[in-house]
């Protein structure tokens, strides 16, 4: 009786995997693995990256994971692009930053992170020609706005 | 009928085996323990207080009508989850420890892919909670092991069994799964141009960006990137461990070069690009022969012992003389 369960389970487990693989589906814990399986050849890529604004009306970057956790810098941007994607898109960025404006602030009241106060948050489409030495890393080729609450 | 047969004897050869308990018992201690202080200072209870916009639910979520919960909620699930965790690894009240571990798990570690992104670091931990979670993998190496001991003096440790294989093999089938799946995405979605391009070289110098969920430990990936024979050896080495990684399920051969240089894959990723595999890498402890180390472990220390017992004897016989 054990035996047949813990056979089922071993079954349900390879097939479902093998499924997912064979297929080219996710159904998350089951997955094809997917990651990075397409061939970069562009020299340049756009990221959407967010900004907080000073009082002072200075810029600074928040390209790192502390500053949106428990987002990261791959997870937040995608979920952004996705978000835009919609047909409400723009009517979901409206809530989603203000979100992002306060969990930034919360994680900076709880010394989660050294970034300045901030009164604004920005969200920016970032384009780069990848240099050898990721030597532009902060001085994109351009920048497009899609985004900005001051609550 | 025969094939059926061979067929069916080669499965429960290969998963039911019998194994120590204390091999199985090593493997629950150290996976759950190192899972443990890896999650104790993460949060999942930030989750709960985004906006519903962010709410993207995966197929499990989706299907099974799995809510977003509150922040407190999560908070509630994790403190839950981490105690379990903890009396999983210690081994008191084992089973339905274990149980709740894998079950509130799969909550807490689906959680975030809901928001926009699956990333595939936690799914083999999510199937190896699942697996320990109908094992008997507290009959050994545990605080329930030792309470029945004592009410039982004379019952001795639980003898070899393929209940105690059967939940590391299928750590090791997981993993393989995996490890191959990523393989055969690359081959089919880039075929040998992932290998023979300069794609690895251009996700090296990219992942410089901050586009990941880590940062990665060095920025070698810049030097490898400068090189492409060396970005290119890299690539066809991460597709033929990949691919080749299931070899090592059924030769002992295999599995001392292909396990080691599965290890070396994923820390190699984690210091290049950056994802964070750190999980994924806990399940390694599955893959170590405990039964052999034990084995090994108790001759040395035997022999040890007879090396200590005997000059005491010898000078004892000479004192008597």
């Amino acid at each position: 009786m054990r035996r047949g369960l813990v056979n089922l389970v071993l079954v349900a487990f390879i097939a479902g995997s093998a499924y997912d693989t064979i297929t080219d589906q996710e159904h998350w814990p089951f997955s094809q693995y997917p990651m990075f399986s397409g061939t970069w050849s562009s020299p340049t890529f756009t990221w959407l990256r967010l900004f907080g604004v000073t009082a002072d009306g200075r810029e600074v970057v928040l390209d790192a994971n502390r500053f949106v956790a428990p987002f990261d810098q791959s997870r937040l941007p995608k979920s952004l692009k996705r978000m835009l994607e919609l047909p409400d898109g723009a009517a979901r960025m409206q809530t989603a930053l203000p979100d992002l404006f306060v969990r930034y602030e919360q994680l900076r009241h709880e010394r989660r992170h050294e970034g300045p106060p901030i009164v604004a948050l920005r969200l920016y489409e970032l384009e780069w020609t990848i240099h050898p030495d990721a030597a532009n890393v902060d001085a994109p080729d351009s920048r497009r706005l899609l985004g900005e609450v001051r609550p | 009928m025969r094939l059926a047969r061979l067929a069916a004897d080669r499965w429960n050869r290969f998963w039911f085996e019998p194994g120590p308990a204390a091999a199985l018992g090593i493997c629950r201690v150290l996976f759950f323990g190192t899972l443990l202080l890896w999650q104790l200072p993460h949060d999942f209870w930030p989750w709960g207080a985004y906006s519903s916009v962010f709410w993207m639910p995966i197929w499990l979520f989706d299907t099974f009508h799995v809510p977003a919960l509150s922040a407190p909620a999560i908070a509630a699930m994790q403190a839950i989850w981490k105690a379990a965790l903890f009396f999983a690894a210690i081994g008191l009240f084992t089973r339905p420890a274990m149980a709740i571990a894998f079950v509130l798990g799969t909550y807490l570690m689906g959680l975030p892919h809901n928001f926009g992104q699956t990333q595939h670091f936690d799914t083999l931990v999510v199937f190896a909670c699942g697996a320990l979670a109908i094992s008997r993998a507290a009959d050994a190496v545990s605080a329930d092991a030792w309470i029945a001991s004592r009410r039982h003096p004379s019952s001795g440790p639980p003898p070899d069994d393929g209940e105690y294989t059967w939940p590391i093999r299928f750590v090791w089938v997981a993993m393989a799964m995996i490890f191959c799946a990523a393989g055969i995405s690359k081959l089919r979605h880039s075929g040998l141009d992932w290998i023979f391009s300069d794609n690895l070289a251009l996700l090296l110098q990219r992942q410089q960006y901050h586009i990941s969920d880590g940062e990665p430990w060095t920025n070698w990936g810049l030097w490898v990137a400068q090189h492409p024979w060396v970005a290119r050896s890299m690539a066809a080495s991460s597709v033929t461990i990949e691919t080749l990684f299931p070899l090592a399920l059924f030769s002992r051969r295999a599995r001392w070069i292909f396990v080691p240089a599965g290890l070396l894959f994923l820390v190699g990723i984690r210091a290049l690009m950056g994802p964070t595999f750190e999980q994924f890498m806990l399940c390694y402890v599955f893959w170590i022969p405990w039964a052999s180390v034990l084995s090994r472990g108790r001759a040395y220390f035997g022999s040890t012992q007879r090396r200590v017992d005997t000059p005491a004897a010898e000078g004892a016989a000479s004192a008597l003389s």
